[in-house]
């Protein structure tokens, strides 16, 4: 039973990471129908961003985990710059199609930039927080894992909070739901998308943050799978609603973590712990078939 | 105001590429400058074997520019340092070896080609490429012809066969697997062991298999064998949960140092487990991605090609001698190997008392060599039974632990 428990928590902690990653996802798609594949290279940014300002902020005597401001200056500035600078042009003269094509090439941009300045060897990154493990009833709780998990609820709720009750959130969902009609309405539609990007960016910041706390090592293609994995979780909690994007980070972390964990006793051996990524990507394609929309999604009829 | 920024960070973007392409053109300025310093040196080399035909001719294929750059300069700055070494004692059956090397950039083709030109230009031997792949192309070549291929460092298992011209002065990855179940069998004493590798890669599922089936001969138990997709996974805990409640009092986890140093060694010990972790020489260059925390890695063991701490007297002549020669930036398993390979070329060459092709062929089958990456060897299918460094972590160094005997 401790072991479940044990399991259950590293589902928790990957998870957690996922749903922070999937949010931003999920806001850009959710206000320009964009799924913007640059979002798992905001994470590389953030990371390395860390790796440099840590010492810093350790040598000026402040706590490590403060070095996060830096980088969630760094990411809003990549994310609004990659905004301005590609997607918003694109948008404006190309289909939907090009968009995405312009997502996946930014993402490549970033990665190669990324070698380029940095180098392709891996860096590690400074210990973020000094927390001792707690043991409660035979069931080793890491200190990491805890203030990740928190970290990630908290963020969620404030994110959703936010989305809910105040006027920028509110003019989100209006762009959301009808861009042309809130334009009548008088919304500042593009401030309104450039905020999504800086708040999307913003959470890419603090989940590097919680990333490299629990795996402390920044790399140039470090966006890729992470970010592919937290596009999952996206669309199977419902891609353009933030409470989905939880959910569905969470429900991938605990899969991935139980799937290692039991797969080959479950299986007698026929599937092994290796298997973990095929069963996440293979959710994937499971929703896609059964409920598009995702988990929290409602199925809209599209106009023809 | 907008349109200005955007302008400055296109630009800026631009610029950024630019570089990149120009690296790369660098890179190509260099191999063609290198292509031409080839062709000025066999011209050279053609003159001085028309005047006296008193010196023996060996080609080096390396890429030394291309993906793989790192290891071909290694072990290209290997064999030149042994055959100066050679030339200043008095060369080979007492004439002065001519080196002629060509850059194959890591590709296939452009290795072939290179051993082909080698070929034509009447060397009696050759020394590499340097990476699996690279090999697997030039090997079919080298039996074809009747040319010794000696690659200092291609590992790939399926490289060498019986009866033909391919040899290499490294061990076979599944050799690893070997050593490593051995060493946690008679030096560690342990009796159950857990492994966790990577199925999709060649390597580390290799050394696994090997591991499996050695451990069956050291009377093993494997109470846990759990797997990840891919050597670049960064969550291991779940699998690593399991590993330590399964009763295991040791583990064999051989991936690259690139998820030994933040992830597994971490991640194990945070799960629980406290026995000796051991690995491959993959583990090599671990010391760059430890978290700050070394004592965590005291208890880690690995097999290697050498080790610069190993006291002998060979091994500390190489050291300093390629150190004043090149420096330490490439002072590493490859240069080591690639010295090697260019010893035991000359012994062979010595021992056969020729330069003929299929002479040296059957010296180097029956060679009995000894230099820095050990004494051994080579089995039927030219690969060296080797003895074994095992190297580990001393609160952040890296230290020699037991030469682990063939």
């Amino acid at each position: 039973m401790a072991v479940f428990v044990q399991q259950l928590l590293n589902g928790l902690k990957i998870g957690s990471v996922y749903a922070l990653v999937a949010l931003g996802y999920t806001m850009v798609y959710g206000i320009i129908k964009l799924i913007n594949f640059a979002h798992g290279d905001f994470i590389m940014v953030g990371a390395y961003t860390l790796v440099f300002t840590i010492p810093l902020m350790v040598a000026s005597g402040m706590p490590a985990w403060t070095a996060v401001i830096f980088a969630v200056v760094a990411c809003v500035a990549v994310g609004v710059g990659v905004e301005k600078v590609a997607y918003k042009p694109v948008r404006e003269k190309g289909n939907r199609m090009s968009a995405l094509i312009t997502a996946v090439a930014m993402s490549l941009f970033l990665e190669n930039l990324a070698q380029v300045l940095f180098g392709a060897s891996p860096k590690t990154v400074s210990n973020i927080f000094k927390i001792s493990n707690i043991t409660v009833g035979g069931v080793t709780l890491n200190g990491n894992t805890i203030i990740t998990i928190i970290i990630g609820v908290v963020v969620m709720l404030v994110l959703q909070a936010f989305v809910q009750n105040t006027k920028m959130g509110r003019a989100m969902r209006a762009v959301s739901e009808d861009r042309e009609a809130s334009i009548l309405a008088g919304i500042k539609v593009n401030q309104t998308i450039t905020l999504t990007f800086a708040i999307g960016s913003g959470l890419a910041a603090i989940a590097s943050l919680m990333y490299c706390a629990a795996y402390p090592q920044a790399m140039p293609t470090m966006g890729s799978m992470l970010g592919l994995k937290a596009f999952v979780a996206a669309v199977l909690g419902g891609i353009g609603i933030v409470p989905g994007a939880m959910i569905g980070g969470l429900v991938i972390g605990l899969v991935e973590s139980l799937s290692k964990a039991y797969l080959t006793t479950l299986t007698g051996g026929v599937l092994t712990s290796a298997f973990s990524d095929a069963i996440v990507f293979g959710i994937l394609i499971v929703v896609l078939l059964i409920k598009p929309a995702g988990i929290l999604g409602k199925d809209v009829g599209e106009k023809v | 105001m907008k349109k200005i920024f955007a302008a400055i960070v296109a630009a800026s973007m631009v610029m950024a590429i630019c570089a990149g392409c120009g690296a790369k053109d660098k890179v190509g300025e260099v191999a063609s400058d290198a292509k031409q310093t080839a062709e000025e040196v066999k011209e050279e080399v053609e003159e001085a074997v028309a005047d006296d035909g008193e010196t023996i001719k060996i080609g080096i294929v390396a890429g030394v520019t291309g993906p793989t750059a790192v290891y071909g300069v290694a072990a290209q700055d290997g064999m030149l340092l042994a055959f100066d070494e050679i030339n200043a004692n008095g060369g080979i059956l007492g004439k002065q070896v001519e080196v002629i090397k060509y850059d194959d950039k890591g590709d296939p083709t452009e290795s072939c080609n290179a051993f082909n030109k080698l070929d034509g230009e009447g060397v009696c031997a050759v020394l590499g490429p340097i990476t699996s792949g690279v090999c697997a192309a030039v090997a079919p070549i080298a039996n074809d012809v009747g040319l010794v291929m000696l690659t200092a460092t291609g590992t790939a298992d399926t490289l060498t066969t019986a009866d033909d011209y391919v040899f290499r002065a490294c061990f076979a990855d599944s050799y690893q697997g070997k050593k490593a179940a051995q060493f946690a069998a008679q030096e560690l004493g342990v009796k159950d062991v857990a492994i966790i590798y990577a199925s999709g890669d060649a390597y580390s599922a290799g050394c696994c298999d090997a591991f499996e089936a050695a451990a069956a001969e050291y009377g093993l138990n494997i109470v846990a064998k759990e797997g990840s997709a891919t050597t670049d996974d960064t969550d291991f805990s779940a699998q690593l949960t399991t590993i330590a409640n399964s009763g295991a009092e040791a583990l064999f986890a051989p991936y690259y140092y690139n998820a030994v140093g933040p992830y597994i060694v971490p991640q194990a010990r945070e799960a629980g487990f406290t026995g000796p972790i051991i690995g491959a020489d993959g583990y090599d260059g671990t010391l760059t991605t430890m978290i700050e925390d070394k004592s965590i890695y005291n208890d880690i063991y690995f097999t290697n090609h050498y080790s610069p701490e190993d006291p002998s007297d060979t091994v500390q002549n190489f050291v300093k001698n390629f150190s004043d020669e090149y420096g330490t930036d490439y002072l590493n398993a490859f240069s080591a190997l690639g010295y090697d390979a260019a010893y035991m070329l000359a012994q062979a060459i010595e021992e056969a008392g020729t330069t003929d092709r299929a002479a040296i062929r059957d010296a180097i089958a029956a060679i009995n060599f000894s230099g820095v990456t050990g004494s051994f060897t080579l089995d039927e299918t030219g690969t060296p039974l080797k003895s074994v460094p095992i190297i580990t972590f001393k609160d952040g160094e890296q230290v020699f632990y037991t030469m682990l005997e063939n």
